[in-house]
């Protein structure tokens, strides 16, 4: 009779993993060697750069360039209230959605968000003494959220209208709306820059969606000229890249609409380009999802009488955007870095005010200037937010792939 | 006669019977490809009708022919005394009065068996929800799942979906169901759950039109069969007729296969 | 039409709804376009700017670093737009090479059996696509090509004459010669037994009927026709053109190469110059001078340092470096970082005959501060000789050499290797020197090697900094996303694949080559091809890096121009091209792959 016994000892444990993954061959132990002495050295060299030779000094105290550039100093509780906003809402959604599939992942995004924020609270209250209590009140804010969500308060109708109420309060929050010098006085766009443009941009995305979404279905009408108009549009503006359109934008529009080159804020052209750029690009992920709903679903969805229209709203799109989620929120992080490159039509987001900062302190007699250290700030900052979210998004695309109800 | 050397069939229905389905002179292209020839054939209230025939003879083509979800080039579709036209009005109709059932089922994934069910009676209908979940939940007792109800697709059996397909058919009070295939994608052993559901509904008395091989079926409660080949309707009879002594050789030669 | 004896109102019949929501569709966007032509001509008037494409004719003035093709800053926009054009062309299609095998590369490393590599793998995948492209072109040109590299005149020379310098890479190239033309008969001959074998070899491996190379041998064969054609050429007999001369001017250390079609001896305005000849350049005595600076460099500041235009010791018979003026020869002593062009100037304290930190000077005026410049220094040479390769235009330089002043006297006493001479008087004013130019046979293919003539490369192929930051950065960026489809391209392959080779006796890698690599290929290159796009439109990035390609030139034009218009159409009509191309090539291949299907 046979009995299990267990594997040799070199196959499992930790010599077997070594065995397994560092040294099994000669050419493989060669590699391991190689590849530990480059990390070495890699790794040496990098952090004793960052330790004690980098100015990282310049970098702190332009934070709040970095943060919105010239936006007042004292009306900076605006956009952290914007934030506010945003983190609190998404806190109530989390803790909302905690018996859905999707809960994890919301999780995970949104207590990585809300840790930077508490980190960035500390600080303020260390030193930042103009926005202390602003900071005070995003850590508030999102904690609160949370807990409102996991209550039992039924806020689960009101939460999409509140989303879709978000926008043009933050919208008033950072634009304002008194004249004159007082507490909610307007800042115009081109004082706003830094990671706050960065993200206000970014959310060229939000109007895409609608605009992508009828571009894909005109795309797959039966009626030629709406089809091939669709089709004209798509590949016109994915033929060319997002900074030649910016910069055709800030060209053209000012003469499409007949108007002084000045009074288009050059915000609002690049959002524009940005906006429409985007579409085409989310047309061809919803048309993605499109093309994955079974015929049949038309099919018998006609067969019971629902007319087109209804077709397409009640049985088609859910199952196509659901599908699309993960290609959605990757597009969403390429355009979160794709707008960096509103820096030639003059703006000043975040990338460009590294470039700004940066050779504003050349003259600082800082040996080799902080383009090093400016330069690896921002791409940490950048790498943090795309990073995370693309993790969100590749474990939704596996949720979405497995799951399938 | 056609370029195949069959004389092509009239399907009639009998005579006394009050028709709700009549086809006259029915032609249809794909492109070039000619699929169905001269289809000439009707049926009355409460008869059931099985269309059979080898792959690629245009059976499915037919009956989605009848609810508009192909379109004919030639001749007249009637439906309970609407005739399928260019006319939106008919054709939505039409559909509402025509049930489908298909072969892959084409449950949608994204909504409840229930509301799988319901989904056509509110929005199209517009029934109340009430209503239209107690009628759902009477034809999902019907089909014999009531407590599958708040499942999603996904987590029911082939027999199951299929079973919820026909309650969302039934659901709107079609005047006449249409079966293409409903068993073909089924595992040998739950197609006995589905055929059942199929002949109690042909014995209560619904008009039915069915393709499908299933022949036990065919015998038990067809009241004519039709074979069709080529695109044209070859043969037609009760199904005694057809299972003792058919007239045609392709008949014959057909059947000699699949029995 | 199905029947027609119940006529359907028009508002209910399925076809005509068809027709008439496209025309209101058209209807709709004919009004807008006609809005904005309105507005675009109302607008256009009222700004008096150029809407049509004449101006592409006037002279451009805009300065392009770097060009495939001959470019003058007096040649037309429209020129200045093809140099463009090719500029992208030349970033994309080195790019896409790099890319591909950089991200194979990785693609294959994420899948090692070693768990290191996959890591190190994983790292720079997620690193590197998730930093904006622009961060890291900037961080390539601004952190790394700009302040890292040594100055032009202390370049680093890697083996096979190759520099590398804050003006970027300079490397040897070969270039057909106005002789080229005597080899195109012995290239078709070898094309076309090149073809002839090939077709041989090809039919006599299908009678053999195995597997085997039909290229190789048709290959060699012709490479060897090719050569033995290149020597017969070399060797043949009268080899200048008829009327060639050199115009040079040696006080600028600039000229010439042309054909003298009136044979007056001097370039006229209607004479052709004639590029790649090889020349050698005789000075039997000269002088060059400098003085020093102090300057920041990447490993920090210098002082005092002095930079002749490179000469090497073989290039002259005598060589000295000594100082202008009496007064700082006894003051002073010179320290050699490349003898004899680079070096600097200091106090020997400690008089141990070597330059050690804390000797450098210090400035009279404030003795804290340390570095002093302005310390005049000449080079005499005699029997200088130097063989160039005229440039694309038929320019070549050599440095700019004076007569020399006051004989020079050469003292001892100084432990440097090299001897330094200490005038007593200050040189005369130069007036010329007399240089000796001589035309060389070339073969059919010149080899030109880059030089540092003066202070900027001459010869070879030139890559400026903006080029190789903007390259790099692409090359980067596009690897980590080329990476990911290599990966996702061969795990697509079933495991059942490699199981059943294995198991017919295939080895590892016949099972790669002929089994998995297939079939991965065939879900690889679509994506690839997109990435290819990819790379290529994101060149447009270029103005990060001051490099001067399609976008960045088009650009300059809108706005020294004016004609929004005119330029809009033209970006965005290269760029669909440019676009359309790719959907076209991607087109091919997915054709023969879904052949190959069958
Ligand atoms: N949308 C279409 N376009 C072109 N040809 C089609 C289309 N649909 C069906 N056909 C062709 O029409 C013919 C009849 O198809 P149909 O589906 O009606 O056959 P069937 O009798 O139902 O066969 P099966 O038993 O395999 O379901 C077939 O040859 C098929 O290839
Ligand atoms: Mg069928």
């Amino acid at each position: 009779m046979a009995v299990s016994r267990k594997p040799p000892r070199r196959e499992v444990g930790l010599v077997g993993w070594l065995r397994k993954n560092l040294f099994s061959s000669i050419s493989n132990t060669v590699l391991t060697v190689l590849a530990s002495l480059f990390i070495f050295f890699a790794l040496y060299s990098l952090l004793s750069w960052i330790l004690f030779d980098a100015h990282w000094e310049r970098v702190w105290v332009n934070l709040r360039l970095f943060a919105v550039f010239r936006y007042p100093e004292d009306q900076l509780w605006r956009p952290l209230a914007a934030l506010a906003l945003c983190l609190g809402l998404l806190g109530a959604t989390t803790g909302l959605s905690r018996r859905t599939t999707e809960n994890p992942i919301l999780r995970g995004v949104f207590f990585s968000f809300s840790l930077v924020a508490a980190l960035l609270t500390v600080v303020a209250l260390l030193f930042w003494e103009s926005v202390r209590w602003s900071w005070l009140l995003v850590s508030l804010s999102s904690v609160a959220g949370y807990i409102i969500g996991m209550s039992r308060l039924r806020i689960g109708k009101l939460l999409p209208w509140l989303w879709a109420a978000s926008f043009p309060i933050i919208a008033l929050l950072l634009y304002g709306f008194m004249p004159g010098e007082g507490l909610m006085r307007v800042v115009p766009a081109k004082e706003w820059g830094g990671f706050l443009l960065t993200l206000v941009l970014t959310t060229g995305v939000i109007p895409s969606f609608p605009i992508g979404v009828a571009l894909a279905l005109g795309r797959r009408s039966e009626l030629p000229a709406i089809k091939y108009f669709c089709i004209a549009v798509i590949e016109i503006v994915r033929g060319a890249p997002l900074i030649m359109w910016l910069f055709v934008a800030s060209l053209l529009l000012p003469l499409l609409l007949n108007v002084d080159a000045n009074s288009l804020p050059s915000v609002m052209r690049a959002y524009v380009a940005i906006t429409l750029f985007s579409a085409a690009y989310m047309a061809e992920n919803v048309r993605g999802g499109l093309q994955a709903v079974p015929r049949g679903q038309t099919e018998a969805a006609k067969a019971l009488g629902l007319s087109g229209w209804q077709t397409t709203r009640l049985i088609v799109l859910p199952q196509a955007l659901r599908a699309v989620i993960p290609a959605i929120v990757g597009q969403s992080i390429a355009l979160f870095k794709d707008t960096s490159l509103v820096f030639i039509v003059g703006l000043t987001d975040f990338f460009t005010v590294a470039n700004v900062v940066a050779s504003q302190t050349e003259s600082l007699l800082i040996t080799g200037g902080i383009r090093l250290e400016v330069s690896l700030f921002i791409a940490l900052v950048y790498w943090f937010v795309a990073f995370r979210m693309s993790v969100a998004s590749r474990q939704l695309e596996q949720k979405l792939g497995v799951g399938e109800r | 006669m056609t370029e195949t050397g069959i004389p092509i069939a009239r399907a009639d229905a009998p005579a006394g019977g009050e028709k709700i389905i009549e086809i006259e002179g029915m032609n249809k292209w794909f492109g070039d490809f000619h699929v169905l020839k001269d289809i000439s054939m009707s049926v009355n209230k409460g008869e059931v009708v099985v269309i059979i025939g080898p792959s690629g003879s245009g059976k499915s083509t037919l009956i989605r022919c009848i609810n508009r979800l192909e379109e004919h080039q030639e001749g007249r579709i009637v439906v309970d005394g609407i005739e399928l036209t260019d006319d939106i009005r008919n054709i939505d109709q039409v559909r509402r009065e025509t049930g489908m059932v298909f072969q892959q089922f084409n449950l949608f994934p994204h909504l409840t068996a229930l509301e799988n069910v319901t989904l056509a009676p509110i929005r199209v209908r517009r029934w109340k929800r009430t209503q239209a979940e107690e009628r759902a939940m009477y034809f999902l007792e019907k089909v014999g799942i009531p407590e599958q109800a708040h499942k999603y697709p996904g987590q029911l059996s082939g027999g199951q979906q299929q079973r919820v397909a026909i309650a969302r058919a039934l659901t709107m009070e079609p005047k006449v169901m249409l079966f293409d295939e409903p068993t073909s994608a089924l595992d040998p052993e739950v197609i006995g759950e589905v055929l059942e559901v199929m002949v109690n509904l042909a014995k209560e008395g619904m008009t039915m039109c069915v393709v499908t091989h299933e022949m036990g079926f065919a015998r038990e409660v067809g009241d004519r069969v039709i074979f069709m080949d080529v695109g044209q309707i070859v043969e037609v009879g009760t199904p005694d007729h057809f299972f003792t002594n058919p007239s045609e050789e392709r008949t014959r030669s057909f059947l000699s296969k699949i029995l | 039409m199905a029947n027609g004896r119940t006529r359907i109102p028009f508002y209910r019949n399925v076809k005509i709804l068809g027709v008439l929501a496209q025309s209101v569709f058209v209807m709709v966007l004919l009004i807008g376009a006609a809005i904005l032509f309105t507005n675009v001509n109302s607008a256009l008037k009222k700004s008096n700017l150029p809407a049509d494409f004449t101006f592409l004719d006037d002279r451009a003035g805009i300065p392009i670093a770097e060009s495939a093709i001959r470019y003058e800053t007096d040649n037309t926009y429209l020129r200045a737009w093809v140099i463009g054009f090719l500029n992208t062309l030349k970033v994309a299609l080195v790019g896409v090479t790099l890319a591909s095998l950089l991200g194979v590369l990785l693609g294959v490393m994420r899948l090692s059996r070693n768990w290191l590599i996959r890591q190190l793998a994983t790292i720079y995948v997620e690193t590197v696509r998730n930093i904006p492209l622009a961060v890291q072109i900037v961080f390539w040109f601004t952190a790394v090509f700009t302040p890292i590299p040594p100055r032009i005149l202390n370049p680093i020379e890697l083996p096979g004459g190759i520099f590398f310098s804050n003006q970027g890479i300079a490397l040897p190239w070969l270039y057909p010669t106005y002789r080229f033309a005597a080899w195109n008969s012995w290239l078709l001959l070898a094309l076309l037994v090149f073809l002839g074998l090939f077709l041989w070899r090809r039919r006599q491996i299908w009678l053999a009927d195995r597997p085997g190379n039909p290229w190789l041998l048709p290959l060699a064969v012709g490479l060897l026709v090719a050569a033995v054609g290149y020597g017969v050429v070399e060797r043949s007999g009268n080899v200048l053109p008829e009327g060639i001369a050199a115009d040079f001017l040696p006080d600028r250390g600039r000229g010439t190469v042309y054909l003298d079609a009136d044979g007056n001896g001097r370039l006229g305005t209607s004479e052709h110059s004639v590029p790649f000849v090889s020349l050698t350049i005789g000075i039997s005595e000269g002088q060059l001078e400098t003085t020093t600076q102090n300057l920041t460099e990447s490993k920090g500041d210098v002082n005092s340092t002095f930079r002749f235009p490179p000469i090497e010791e073989g290039e002259a018979e005598r060589i000295e470096v000594g100082f202008a003026s009496p007064v700082d020869a006894e003051g002073y002593d010179l320290h050699f970082l490349r003898y004899p062009s680079v070096g600097l100037v200091y106090q020997d304290h400690n008089a141990n005959g070597n330059f050690d930190s804390g000797e450098e000077l210090v400035d009279p005026a404030d003795p804290t501060k340390k570095g002093f410049s302005g310390v005049k220094l000449v080079m005499t040479v005699s029997g200088f000789e130097r063989t160039v390769i005229a440039d694309r235009d038929g320019g070549f330089r050599v440095p700019r050499f004076e007569l020399p002043g006051a004989e020079a006297q050469v003292e001892g006493g100084n432990a440097n290797p090299f001897s330094v001479f200490r005038p007593t008087a200050a040189p005369s004013e130069a007036e010329g020197v007399e240089a000796v130019i001589t035309l060389n046979k070339t073969g059919p293919l010149v080899l030109s090697r880059p030089e540092i003539p003066v202070s900027e490369y001459v010869g070879g192929i030139r890559l400026t900094t903006s080029y190789l930051a903007l390259l790099i950065a692409l090359v980067i960026y596009t690897a980590s996303f080329i990476a990911e489809i290599v990966r996702g391209g061969i795990q697509a392959v079933p495991k059942g694949q490699s199981e059943a080779a294995k198991s017919l006796g295939l080895s590892d890698s016949q099972t790669f080559s002929l089994v998995i690599f297939p079939q991965a290929l065939r879900i690889i290159l679509p994506p690839m091809i997109s990435q290819y796009l990819n790379l290529t439109k994101n060149s447009s990035l270029a103005p990060l890096a001051a490099y001067g390609e399609l976008f960045v030139i088009t650009s300059i034009i809108a706005n020294q121009t004016g004609a929004s218009i005119p330029a809009a159409t033209m970006l965005i009509v290269s760029y669909l091209s440019i676009s359309l191309s790719f959907a076209f090539v991607l087109n091919i291949v997915n054709e023969r792959f879904a052949l190959v299907e069958r």
